[in-house]
């Protein structure tokens, strides 16, 4: 790593460990956030872009709007305001999403609607402190991107495993992990993967430790 | 009184499907975002926690079946889009409600129960059950014992899990598997054996 990126880094990595919301603090494998969707109907890159398709269009409207809200109310009231905001903003999701996919919504299932009390989606109720509407706009494109990234990766790992294939295109003949496409396959995949993406930010941020060590 | 207790069997049965069969978490993932914290979070007791999920479930599923019948006519083609609304609306009338009682009540533990109660609320584990009785029209007597065994069901993977927490907890579990890792590979294996139990997956 060059020397004024391992400075940034080092100088800034507090920061960006709670900021950044794609690597360092994705919410799915350091906060545990939407744990459901990936690993129940994501067995497939197709139910992946349905559900990636839905947390884009619900998550950041909805953290809008209820920030809007939110200041008008006590924090008391504030699970109301984010769980009536996401129902709100579902009608017109549910609307997009069906004439965008049609029949193939059926492969989510229930977990379309279910994005609705989606710790993802209103988790942000549970912050006593008020948001700004351009960080709670960040926040939510950041986190969606976030999340879409685990989805994928989970969603293509599992087609693979468990149908040979790869967005419908065969890979190898004949599934080689049939589990995968099953809930308890996609618990066990998504563990290993979490493990894995700890190793590395653990790993990244040792470099930059052993990196300012060496700056002169 | 064959009616009833045809009900009653009815009630009981749906109950242990949620319980063991359809189990909330192991088959079906509902809260388990909140399940992986509420374990190794020492601030919340898991067992009021549950209390108060299985409360808002046995309290919004009647309204939810009620919702549900009307939403059925043939005339509301836009039930799809305003069901999750309606669902929402059906668990914070719930939560109106055990909130009113805990205020009225004389608990020593109100600011505690106060705080988890939202928490409760506003889980999949809530709209989960509902969207399934609803999608699989389940009559009163189905939809309640699928309310109670969802709720009863949530518990029985609390227990689970909090009591894998110390053999999860152990040195020789590699550190980067500790805390989220481990518990994801735990659920799995606990939901591969409900599967080895029931033999088959669910439809979503």
């Amino acid at each position: 790593m060059k020397d004024d990126r391992v400075r940034y880094f080092a100088e800034n990595m507090d920061r960006l460990s709670r900021r950044d919301r794609v690597f360092l603090n994705n919410p799915v494998i350091m906060q545990g956030l939407g744990l459901a969707p990936i690993v129940i109907p994501a067995n497939s890159v197709m139910s992946a872009a349905v559900l990636a398709m839905g947390v884009l269009l619900l998550l950041t409207p909805t953290r809008i709007i209820a920030t809007l809200i939110g200041q008008h109310v006590g924090f008391k009231m504030r699970a109301v305001v984010y769980a009536l905001t996401a129902g709100v903003v579902f009608i017109a999701v549910a609307y997009i999403m069906e004439s965008l996919f049609g029949t193939q919504l059926l492969s989510v299932g229930i977990y379309l609607p279910l994005l609705v009390m989606e710790p993802l989606i209103v988790k942000r109720f549970e912050n006593p402190q008020k948001e700004r509407i351009v960080t709670s706009f960040k926040k939510g494109i950041l986190t969606t991107i976030g999340f879409c990234l685990v989805l994928f990766i989970m969603a293509a790992l599992r087609e693979v495993l468990a149908l040979g294939t790869l967005g419908g295109i065969e890979i190898f003949r004949g599934p080689l992990l049939p589990m995968a496409s099953m809930p308890a396959g996609g618990f066990i995949l998504l563990g290993v993967v979490a493990a894995i993406w700890r190793a590395a930010v653990n790993a990244f941020k040792k470099n930059v430790s052993l990196g300012v060590k060496k700056l002169p | 009184m064959t009616l009833v207790l045809q009900n009653l069997g009815t009630f009981v049965v749906y109950a242990l499907i949620a319980v063991f069969v359809q189990n909330a978490v192991f088959t079906r993932g509902f809260g388990v975002s909140r399940l992986t914290k509420l374990v190794t979070d020492s601030a919340t007791d898991s067992l009021i926690f549950c209390a108060l999920l299985t409360l808002i479930q046995i309290l919004s599923a009647p309204m939810g079946y009620y919702l549900n019948q009307w939403l059925s006519a043939p005339e509301h083609w836009y039930r799809d889009y305003i069901g999750p609304l309606g669902y929402v609306l059906c668990a914070l009338v719930a939560y109106g409600l055990v909130l009113l009682v805990i205020f009225l009540l004389p608990l020593a533990n109100k600011r505690e129960l106060m705080a988890v109660l939202p928490l409760a609320t506003l889980s999949c584990a809530v709209l989960g059950p509902m969207l399934i009785t609803s999608s699989q029209h389940y009559t009163f007597a189905q939809t309640i014992g699928f309310a109670v065994g969802s709720g009863l069901g949530y518990g029985l993977a609390v227990i689970m899990l909090s009591e894998g927490q110390r053999k999860m907890n152990n040195r020789k579990v590699p550190a980067t598997f500790k805390g989220l890792p481990i518990n994801l590979i735990y659920i799995g294996i606990l939901a591969l054996a409900i599967f080895g139990l029931t033999g088959h997956m669910v439809s979503y």
